[in-house]
C-alpha cells in the first residue's frame, strides 16, 4: 500500500464544493467491457454468465463470473477491479499480480493468474482477472461458528504459509520491482503515513501525531528484507475441507520487515477481538510456529514496534474514511461510521506504543 | 466523533436517498423512508452534539494545560492558551467542539515539544513529567468520547449481515 496506495504529496488541498463523487463503476457497464475485453483477447466469442458482484469493500471491487467459451466450455472465473473512487485510488493492479506471479507453484497457494491490465482496457480501470477458488472465507470480525479444533488447523496452516512466505528470496521473483524507499523502506513507508495523517480533516489526534513521530525515529532494522502481504490476517483467505487453498488480497504487498505481518494477523479486531490468533492459538505458541516455519527469529522488540505500527496504520485508513466522508462528501455511510472507532483504536495505539518503547 | 453533526446527518439522508428508497418498491417502507428523511432533514436544523461530554472535554484540556504551564516554568514551550477557556456553561456546542479541536492541536505541539531534543535537554525531569501528564490527559479525553461511542457493528457493517444486527 505504502507504494500505490497513499498519495504521498501530505500537502494540504482546499476543501473541494460539497458535491458527491459519481458512482462511476456501473456493474452492467463492467460486465459489458469484460465481455468486450475477453472476445478481444480470446480471439473468439465468449459469453458471461452468472456474473455478479461479490463484495462491497471499500477498495478493491470483487466480481464472480462464468466465462463460456464458443465450445461451450465455462470457466469459473474472479475478476477484481480498482475503482477511481476507492479509498486509496488512483490504484496500480501490479503488486497483486507480481504477487500471483511470484507465488505461482510455491508453498503458499494463490489463485491462478489469467490476466491483467494496468490501464484498464475496455473497463476502463486498473483489474486482473484470475481463477475461482472453491473455499469458504472465514470473518474476522465475530467468533466463528467453527470448533476450536477446525480453528486450530487452519491457524497452525496460517502460520505455516506466512513462515513459506518470508522464505522467498523477493530478489529473484517479479515482486522485486516492489522494492521502494531504498535501503529503510520501512520508515517511508511510516513517513507516507504520517504525510496521509497530516492532511486536513475534521479532527486532529495529538497522539497520532506524536506517535507517528516516534514510530519513524524508532523504527527497527528489519532481521531480513522479506515479502510482506500487507494484510494477513483472518478472512483473507480461503479455505476448504480443513485446508488453506488461497491466501488473498494481495494489494498491499511490499518488502519489508516480516514482523509486520505477524503483528497485523495478531491484532484483536481480526481474531473477533481475542489476543489468541484465530480465538485459539496463545501468543507465544504463535511465535514459536512462526519461527520454526519462516527460520527467522523473531524479536520482542520488533514485535510489539510492529503491533503498535499496525494499530497506527488502521487509524490512518479510518481517517482515510472520515476524510472520504467529510471533506471530499464520498457518500457511504460506512465510512463515516468508522470514525467513531477512532477513540478506541487511539487508545490502544497509546498502550502499544508505551510497551513498544 | 469525527465527523461533524451536520455532514453525517446529510450523509444518512443521502444513503437512504440513494441507495434505500430506489431499492424498494414496497409504498409502506418507502413511506417509512421518507418519513425518516423528514425527521432526519428536522434534526439537522433543531440538534447537535450533546455539550456536555465537550465541555467535559474542555474541561480536562484547560487541567492539562494549567498543569503544563506549571511543570513548564521557566522553558521555552510552545504557546500556553489562558485558561478556563469557556466561560459560559451555555454555549454552543460547535463552539465547545471548535475549542475542543483547537485545544488538541495545542496539546498535541506541546506533546511534540515535551519529548523532544529541546525539552529533554533543557530539563528533562521536567520534559518527562510533562510528557506523561499529557499522554494521561489526552487518553482521559478519548475515555470520555469512548463514553459516547455505541458497540461496535463491523460485523454487520462489513458484511450486510442483518441477522447478526437482531441478535
Amino acid at each position: 500500500m505504502q507504494d500505490t496506495a497513499i498519495r504521498s504529496d501530505g500537502l494540504p488541498r482546499p476543501v473541494p464544493a460539497p458535491v458527491r463523487r459519481p458512482d462511476v463503476v456501473n456493474d452492467d457497464a463492467v460486465r459489458g467491457a469484460l465481455a468486450r475485453y475477453l472476445a478481444r483477447t480470446s480471439g473468439g466469442g465468449v459469453e458471461i454468465i452468472s456474473f455478479s458482484r461479490k463484495s462491497s469493500g471499500f477498495s478493491w471491487i470483487t466480481y464472480g463470473f462464468i466465462a463460456r467459451s464458443a465450445d461451450r466450455s465455462d470457466r469459473k472465473l474472479i475478476l477484481r477491479v480498482g475503482p477511481p473512487n476507492g479509498l486509496f485510488a488512483p490504484y496500480s493492479v501490479l503488486p497483486q499480480v507480481h504477487a500471483l506471479q511470484s507465488l505461482a507453484g510455491s508453498n503458499v497457494p494463490v489463485p491462478a493468474l489469467v490476466s491483467f491490465e494496468q490501464d484498464g482496457a475496455e473497463i476502463g480501470f486498473p483489474f486482473f482477472i484470475c481463477v475461482h477458488v472453491e473455499g469458504d472465507v472465514p470473518a474476522p470480525w465475530a467468533a466463528s461458528q467453527l470448533g476450536e479444533d477446525h480453528r486450530r488447523v487452519i491457524a497452525l496452516q496460517f502460520l505455516n504459509i506466512l513462515g513459506e512466505l518470508h522464505r522467498i528470496d523477493a530478489r529473484t521473483t517479479p515482486l522485486a520491482s516492489l522494492q521502494g524507499g531504498g535501503e529503510r523502506a520501512e520508515v517511508s513507508a511510516i513517513a507516507a503515513w504520517r504525510a496521509s495523517l497530516a492532511r486536513p480533516t475534521a479532527r486532529y489526534y495529538p497522539l497520532l501525531d506524536w506517535g507517528g513521530r516516534w514510530l519513524q525515529e524508532n523504527c527497527p532494522q528489519p532481521p531480513r528484507r522479506t515479502i510482506v502481504h500487507g494484510d494477513y490476517r483472518i478472512g483473507n483467505f480461503i479455505e476448504h475441507d480443513k485446508n488453506i487453498v488461497a491466501i488473498l488480497d494481495w494489494e498491499l504487498t511490499h518488502l519489508g520487515d516480516p514482523h509486520e505481518d505477524l503483528a497485523w494477523a495478531l491484532m484483536p479486531t481480526f481474531n473477533a477481538r481475542s489476543k489468541k490468533l484465530y480465538g485459539v492459538v496463545e501468543r507465544a505458541e504463535v511465535i514459536e510456529l512462526y519461527q520454526r516455519a519462516s527460520g527467522i527469529p523473531v524479536s520482542a522488540k520488533s514485535l510489539a514496534f510492529y503491533e503498535a505500527y499496525a494499530l497506527y496504520q488502521a487509524a490512518a485508513i479510518q481517517m482515510c474514511a472520515v476524510r472520504a466522508f467529510e471533506v471530499d462528501r464520498f457518500n457511504d455511510m460506512r465510512m463515516a461510521v468508522m470514525a467513531s472507532q477512532m477513540p478506541s483504536i487511539v487508545r490502544a495505539f497509546e498502550r502499544a506504543l508505551e510497551a513498544a518503547a | 466523533m469525527s465527523a461533524s453533526f451536520e455532514r453525517l446527518i446529510e450523509g444518512i439522508i443521502d444513503a437512504l436517498q440513494t441507495h434505500i428508497v430506489p431499492n424498494n418498491g414496497d409504498d409502506f417502507v418507502r413511506g417509512q423512508v421518507f418519513s425518516a428523511i423528514y425527521a432526519l432533514n428536522g434534526l439537522k436544523l433543531a440538534a447537535d452534539w450533546k455539550p456536555g461530554p465537550l465541555l467535559d472535554q474542555v474541561r480536562l484540556q484547560d487541567d492539562a494545560f494549567a498543569a503544563v504551564r506549571q511543570q513548564a516554568n521557566g522553558m521555552d514551550h510552545p504557546p500556553i492558551p489562558a485558561t478556563p477557556r469557556i466561560a459560559r456553561e451555555n454555549a454552543e456546542a460547535a463552539q465547545i467542539e471548535a475549542l475542543r479541536d483547537d485545544g488538541d492541536r495545542l496539546l498535541g505541539q506541546l506533546l511534540l515539544w515535551a519529548s523532544g531534543e529541546g525539552a529533554r535537554t533543557a530539563d528533562p525531569d521536567a520534559a518527562n513529567e510533562i510528557e506523561r501528564l499529557l499522554r494521561r490527559a489526552i487518553c482521559d479525553q478519548l475515555k470520555i468520547e469512548l463514553a459516547t461511542t455505541p458497540k461496535s457493528m463491523l460485523q454487520q457493517i462489513a458484511g450486510g449481515d442483518g441477522d447478526a444486527a437482531r441478535g
